[in-house]
């Protein structure tokens, strides 16, 4: 069965369309990443599919859930980080991931071992007294993703999770896949390479590309020429 | 339940780490105090020139001046008010404008936490800032029933105060639920915090502009007017007529700010 099920999905602003007509699924434990040009409509449908915004038209299912029908069915099983963590500057980094994880339904006699799993997994283990406001944005950053890990959802919906990381936090992230399905987006290309097994390209809200990844090279290939990159793909598709 | 709570601690946790706690507490105490010693040394003097000239020669406007309850500490409630119309939106203006403009919203609303717990948790967190505000000054009540005297018994009575007390904490009270239904519409606190100052001082102050206006304007407007409504509490009087008046302010606000939220999944 399809974890996550979007079918025609379109967002209007008044007179600019973000999203249009967007289909697409994405199976139990799969890796999906999500790439375009900016303002292509990656935050907006990441946005529809967490329940933050409203569709203008078509249906967004997690879990089998309508997102906008069971908003907390589907908000139950969503990890989510936004474009900008949502953090609270004046909170220590403690007290911020057991309001979360309050939040989120994590009982009360599991919530300590719950912040020490994830603390361990995002190596925030040593700055968990520290005030979020003096953290470097690296750590920010894993703050934002430890707050996604709380409560062990099935989907994790991760936007931009490796930006500002540096090269060994990126491999950490990239271990989180596993037993979640995921969508996450990225401006890194070998990073997708490396992480997801399918990638769907957007430009100005229209899917331009939805394959997997050794494939989407392979029908694009001239013929006789090699292989092209992902980067050259990408570059092509959403010229237009 | 649980969600109401976590969410009214963590704003707890952000007004006391932040000064604004701090601040609106000392202002309060620090204004009040200033108007108790005036409003002091003022019954001193009724109550010497009463002893000269005998309390029935006395103009009728002086006549509150025959206890401390009416003379000292009603007059209070009145500076109370008008501190509390300025105090109670600087808190609650950053109830949901601050979650937009730093985009945590997005995580309140993407949690597993229904609108009305958000609502009903910030409204929590911000009333006990304003009932500690407003209990802190209990203390010049206190100092009078410990050094004051009367000629009947106990210094004050309390019931008028603890009556005066409810008026001036549902006033308060009232003052978050609008203060925080027009934090819900903009991102903007300084916004949100002069706008909901402004409503409050124009509702306290609409008997007063209504003075010469005909009937019924008068009488609506007198009716809607919180100064009013809060009169008789002040006066010691159980008015439950009041009571639902500014408490219904608060549940309708209260309202509006759920629709508010409510909305954001709509538009």
């Amino acid at each position: 069965m399809a974890m996550i099920e979007v079918k025609g999905l379109t967002k209007r602003y008044r007179d600019r369309v973000a999203v249009d007509g967007l289909s697409f699924e994405v199976g139990e434990g799969e890796i999906l990443g999500f790439l375009g040009p900016n303002g292509a409509g990656k935050s907006t449908t990441m946005k529809i599919l967490t329940g933050f915004l409203p569709a203008s038209e078509g249906t967004a299912k997690v879990a089998g859930f309508d997102v906008f029908e069971a908003p907390m069915e589907v908000k139950r099983r969503i990890g989510y980080l936004p474009e900008t963590p949502p953090l609270y500057a004046e909170m220590t980094v403690k007290a911020y991931l057991h309001f979360v994880a309050t939040l989120k339904g994590v009982p009360r006699a599991q919530l300590k071992s719950e912040l020490e799993r994830v603390a361990t997994r995002c190596g925030l283990l040593h700055v968990m007294g520290r005030v979020i406001q003096n953290l470097s944005k690296g750590y920010r950053q894993r703050v934002g993703i430890a707050q996604a890990l709380l409560g062990s959802p099935p989907v994790l919906i991760l936007d931009e999770p490796t930006e500002g990381l540096d090269p060994a936090q990126r491999a950490e992230v990239r271990q989180l896949a596993g037993k979640h399905t995921v969508i996450l987006s990225t401006h890194i290309l070998p990073e997708v390479q490396m992480t997801c097994q399918k990638v769907l390209i957007l430009n100005q809200g229209k899917l331009v590309a939805y394959d997997e990844i050794h494939r989407l090279a392979q029908n694009a290939a001239q013929p006789g020429a090699a292989e092209p990159s992902l980067e050259e793909v990408f570059i092509k598709l959403t010229a237009a | 339940m649980r969600n109401t709570l976590a969410i009214a601690r963590k704003e707890l946790s952000i007004y006391f780490t932040t000064p604004w706690a701090w601040v609106v507490f000392t202002a309060m105490v620090g204004i009040t105090a200033f108007f108790f010693v005036g409003s002091l040394s003022f019954f001193r003097t009724i109550n010497e020139l009463a002893r000269n000239m005998g309390w029935a020669r006395m103009p009728g406007e002086y006549q509150s001046f025959k206890n401390l309850t009416d003379g000292v500490i009603a007059p209070l409630w009145g500076v109370m008010i008008v501190i509390t119309a300025i105090v109670a939106p600087i808190l609650s203006m950053r109830l949901f404008a601050e979650e937009k403009r730093n985009k945590t919203f997005e995580l309140l609303m993407t949690a597993p936490v229904r609108p009305i717990e958000i609502v009903l948790g910030k409204y929590l967190g911000g009333l006990v800032i304003v009932t500690t505000t407003l209990g802190l000054t209990i203390l010049f009540p206190l100092i009078l029933s410990l050094y004051g005297k009367s000629e009947s018994g106990s210094a004050l009575e309390w019931s008028t105060i603890l009556l005066g007390y409810l008026g001036v904490l549902l006033y308060g009270a009232s003052c978050l639920a609008v203060g925080m239904f027009v934090s819900s519409l903009t991102e903007s606190q300084m916004l949100a915090g002069v706008i909901t100052i402004i409503v409050m001082l124009a509702l306290l102050l609409v008997k007063g502009l209504t003075q010469t206006a005909d009937e019924p304007l008068r009488s609506i407007m007198g009716y809607l007017s919180f100064d009013t409504q809060l009169q008789n509490l002040m006066k010691g009087v159980l008015d439950l007529k009041a009571i639902v008046y500014v408490a219904s302010i608060s549940v309708f606000f209260i309202f509006l700010t759920h629709r508010s939220v409510e909305a954001q999944r709509w538009s």
